[in-house]
């Protein structure tokens, strides 16, 4: 694990809300990405620090909304305030809805260097409920834009679990995605808050409600037919090709600092895990005054670090290592936790695999089961 | 003062017929109170009385009233209980008087407890005084109650008077005929003391207030007084009467109804229906059979949260110190944690104490399934009483068992005869008599008045039925009840079982036909409200070892686990921190882990 900072940017501009979405982002309001990028590049300019950056994530919302020059403003204003490391990975997330092949081409010349494609299903027919701006061909037409446009590491995001979904439908979008050859994939379960569109729908019965069960048939289907297509599950959500896990998210699931700017970021620095309003307006407003723009400021104390890199870390199929517990914080996984591994192991979720403590097979459905296990009273 | 112009009333009337109206106007126009100071319905003291529109506890408040003649005449108004649950204490109000104001509302005409309360009054020599209210209702059937009146009670409408409590219409003759038609007391003041507790309430600073009515005798402050029933003996600390504010007084003599502070730390050991006299040369002649209260209904009532145990025994122990006719005892289930076993007068009083606990401490409770106390002879002789199903000893181990029946009195409009038999008989009534009342008018198309009697198990009345009359006669149908004695019972206690163990708060003892009904209506419910665990887990309705129901919880598969997004940490801790502390609130069944909220909702099931 190298030392290095993850730098996140936000950046919560959708033409319009998917059905089932509930991050933070504004639709209609792409009037204001000049002034936002401007704001973004404030607050860049006041959060720099010294570490060396080792990965760069721009997420949404859209950022395939932003125009190549704004990008080129943005990773400008990076490279001239931090130092970035000559490998680092940088992935911006796009819509297929929004981008052509110019456009891809166009980025990837500014160095980004992985894309993350939000391609959710290769079935249309979920692609309407879902409320995507894309249908199935367009998708795969990304697919192909980018590879066309120089991409050489492509991460695909697809949710299963939607109401209704057979394993049948699953099946296809899987099938289809593999044939597209991306070098990664996300793969997440529908969660629904009771606000969002879908939501509203499945509680006033016009839609079928989320079924765990059919869920979890998809999920083994999904990793057997993965693992057997040579992506590795280093994740309980992620797989990847042999050295395309991503960079950026690793640094999460290590539980090591970055640093998040824009509208909802998160940042975890020295021990302090902040958050940025969700307000644009009063990000806007603020020209990137840490001070104005942060919500939240929460010290993790030592007990509640430990607890914190261990549940992160049973996320990844390798598991935590007992001696980079004992090296960072001086303590025995083993007896610190012997109760609830005893009860865990007893259970079958978790299992010891060498120095590693991990979620077993069974276990990466169940995370949460395992997780609460290790909070402090 | 002479016994002469002394008169002791109560007013009998059905839940809101009027009778805290026409105590109010009473009240008003003899000049205790302005009729500003008369917080709406003086007698009805307690917040719950009032919002519930009945009177749970007797009081009595002294009127002076000058009759025209020029005299001035002290009248004593005894207030009663209006429900059924406390027929005890409205008999010894009853008994402490020598006349009855009948209530009777002119929109609706007799109501079955009204019936019982007069047959009582009727029992005691009352002489009872027919008012018929709210004459000033578009809706008034004044003629037909008249008519009702005649028919039932015998009354001529000449002897009724017609008044509106609400208006004041018609009052000033229910002043005179109090003076005139009901006799005054006839004690003697030399004879040994004998005088009626109709009514006691704690009161923080005096010990136990006493009410009584004096028959003969007179008490001081400081004599040294005798309980006959009971045999306690006190000092009175303070003698007077309440008008509604008490006045000290140096005695009361035979005729007169007032209060004794008796220095005594629990109302139990000063109870309704007792006598007092002197502890030295006192009589020998209580006036009335004394009986303690008894308990008919009991439940479980545990705190939510087991911490909250001392808290609950306190409130439990302070409202005893009020309710004379509440017992308990220490009970502990596996399932709810520690807490007691109640034993209630009945339904209406077994909620009144559940909302004081909520009320008046503060306090979040569970009452388990209501039920009655069973005579278990064993097969070995031995005999046992048994208050919670869970004490049921197996099938055969009992020689007999007895449950304790009622006879039910429900007068209804004869259209919804048929709906309210059916009701009865599925509850296992047996036919006693049917009585008809007359014609109503504007429910005319309703048919005649009709009153029923059956015999019925107490325990076919406890849960629905009331709620069953009411919605099969449209709020028609009224009810009263009486205990009557315990007989044989073919009864079966169907357990619930979760994961093979035996959850005992959910036992019942129900007819055998109606195992099978219950027992299915019991596992669908839990299977609803408990979450999916990791293994799968059945539950069961079981007879003994014979299952009558079962259904399946399939093992929990997959977990929701959202995205992480934008190093949002912090919020995948906060939900799994929740998911911890639900899992700290839920009681371990075997290793299964239930929420509270199963075990309400299967309490709740109307079954």
């Amino acid at each position: 694990m190298k030392n290095q900072l993850a730098l996140y940017i936000h950046f919560p501009f959708c033409k319009r809300k998917c059905n089932y979405c509930s991050f933070v982002s504004y639709a209609h309001r792409e009037a204001d990405i000049p002034a936002y990028v401007n704001a973004l590049n404030l607050e860049l300019a006041q959060r720099a620090t010294s570490q060396r950056v080792g990965s760069i994530f721009c997420g949404g919302g859209t950022p395939s909304l932003l125009s190549p020059k704004q990008i080129k403003d943005i990773l400008a204003t990076i490279h001239s305030r931090f130092t970035v490391d000559n490998a680092a990975e940088a992935t911006l997330e796009a819509n297929p809805g929004t981008i052509d092949e110019s456009y891809l081409r166009a980025i990837r010349k500014l160095g980004i260097n992985r894309l993350s494609l939000g391609i959710q299903s290769l079935n249309d027919d979920e692609l309407r409920w879902l409320g995507r701006l894309h249908t199935a061909t367009e998708a795969k037409e990304a697919v192909y834009q980018a590879r066309q446009a120089g991409f050489s590491n492509l991460n695909l995001d697809l949710i299963y679990g939607l109401p209704g979904q057979t394993l049948s439908s699953w099946q296809h979008t899987l099938s289809e995605a593999l044939r597209l050859s991306p070098e990664h994939l996300s793969l997440y379960a529908l969660s629904l808050e009771d606000d969002v569109p879908m939501g509203q729908a499945i509680k006033q019965g016009r839609m079928p409600p989320l079924n765990p069960d059919r869920s979890a048939d998809q999920y083994e289907l999904a990793e057997d037919q993965l693992e057997a297509s040579g992506y590795r599950h280093y994740e309980i959500s992620n797989w990847a090709r042999e050295g395309y896990q991503c960079q950026h998210n690793l640094t999460y699931w290590h539980n090591q600092p970055y640093l998040g700017v824009g509208v909802a970021a998160h940042s975890y620095i020295k021990n302090h895990r902040l958050a940025n309003t969700t307000d644009l307006d009063r990000y806007l407003a603020a020209s990137g005054n840490p001070s104005q723009v942060k919500d939240n400021d929460e010290e993790i104390k030592q007990e509640l670090q430990l607890t914190e890199t261990v549940i992160l870390g049973l996320r990844l199929s390798q598991g935590v290592s007992i001696d980079d517990i004992q090296g960072r914080f001086g303590i025995d996984l083993g007896e610190r936790y012997r109760q609830p591994i005893d009860e865990l192991v007893s259970l079958g979720l978790i299992e010891w695999a060498g120095r590693h403590l991990r979620l077993t097979r069974y276990g990466q459905r169940l995370g949460n089961e395992a997780f609460w296990r290790f909070l402090p009273d | 003062m002479n016994q002469s112009t002394i008169r002791n009333f109560c007013i009998i009337a059905h839940i809101d017929h009027g009778k805290s109206t026409l105590a109010d106007r009473l009240i008003e126009l003899t000049g205790a109170m302005r009729r500003e100071e008369i917080s709406e319905q003086v007698l009805d003291s307690m917040e719950l009385e009032r919002e519930r529109g009945i009177t749970i506890k007797a009081k009595a408040i002294r009127l002076s009233y000058p009759t025209s003649d020029g005299k001035l005449y002290q009248l004593n108004l005894i207030d009663t209980p209006g429900h059924v649950d406390f027929s005890y204490e409205v008999s010894r109000s009853i008994a402490a008087c020598e006349g009855a104001l009948l209530v009777i509302d002119a929109t609706q005409g007799i109501q079955a407890q009204t019936l019982a309360n007069v047959y009582l009054a009727m029992e005691h020599n009352l002489e009872i005084i027919p008012v018929v209210n709210k004459i000033d209702l578009p809706g008034a059937e004044t003629e037909h109650v008249l008519r009702e009146i005649k028919s039932v009670l015998g009354y001529s409408p000449a002897s009724v008077l017609l008044i509106s409590a609400k208006t004041g219409q018609g009052v000033p003759q229910v002043l005179e005929a109090i003076v005139n038609r009901i006799p005054p007391p006839r004690g003697e003041v030399s004879l040994p003391l004998r005088a009626l507790i109709f009514d006691s309430h704690y009161d923080s600073y005096k010990g136990v207030i006493a009410y009584l009515r004096l028959v003969d005798g007179h008490i001081a402050k400081g004599n040294q007084l005798r309980l006959m029933g009971q045999g306690t003996k006190i000092e009175v600390l303070e003698v007077g009467y309440f008008d509604p504010e008490p006045h000290p007084l140096d005695q009361l003599s035979a005729g007169d109804v007032g209060y004794i502070a008796t220095g005594l730390k629990y109302v139990r050991d000063c109870h309704v229906g007792d006598t007092v006299t002197s502890a030295e040369g006192g009589t020998s002649q209580p006036l009335l059979g004394y009986r303690p209260a008894k308990p008919m209904v009991f439940a479980g009532i545990y705190p939510t949260l087991t911490d909250d145990y001392p808290e609950l025994r306190e409130a439990i122990d302070k409202l005893s110190l009020n309710d004379a006719s509440l017992s308990y005892e220490a009970e502990s289930s596996p399932l709810l944690g520690h807490g007691f076993r109640g034993g209630f007068l009945g339904l209406l009083h077994l909620d009144i104490v559940r909302q004081r606990l909520e009320r008046e401490f503060g306090l979040s409770v569970v009452v388990t399934a209501p039920g009655v106390s069973f005579r278990v002879t064993r097969t070995d002789g031995q005999k046992l009483t048994i208050t919670n199903p869970a004490e049921l000893p197996p099938p055969t181990e009992i020689a007999r068992l007895d449950e304790p029946w009622v006879t039910i009195s429900v007068i209804t409009p004869s259209r919804f005869i048929g709906p309210l038999m059916k009701l009865i008989m599925d509850g296992s009534g047996i036919y006693k008599v049917t009585e008809y009342l007359g014609q109503s008018e504007s429910a005319g198309e309703l048919g005649q008045r009709v009153r029923l009697e059956y015999d019925i198990p107490l325990r076919s009345i406890l849960t629905t039925f009331y709620d069953q009359l009411k919605s099969r006669s449209r709020g028609y149908a009224s009810m009263d009840y009486e205990f009557i004695g315990y007989r044989e019972a073919k009864l079966v206690k169907v357990d619930i079982l979760i994961n093979g163990v035996v959850v005992d708060a959910f036992s019942r003892i129900v007819p055998p036909g109606q195992a099978r009904d219950i027992g299915n209506a019991v596992v669908h419910q839990l299977k609803k409200t408990i979450p999916r665990q990791l293994f799968k887990v059945p539950i069961q309705a079981a007879v003994g070892n014979h299952i009558v129901a079962r259904a399946d919880i399939p093992a929990k598969r997959k977990d929701v686990l959202a995205k992480c997004y934008g190093g949002d940490i912090t919020r995948k801790r906060k939900l799994l921190e929740k998911q911890k502390e639900g899992k700290k609130k839920m009681k371990h069944i075997g290793n299964v882990e239930v929420p509270k909220e199963a075990f309400m909702d299967v309490l709740k099931l109307n079954l």
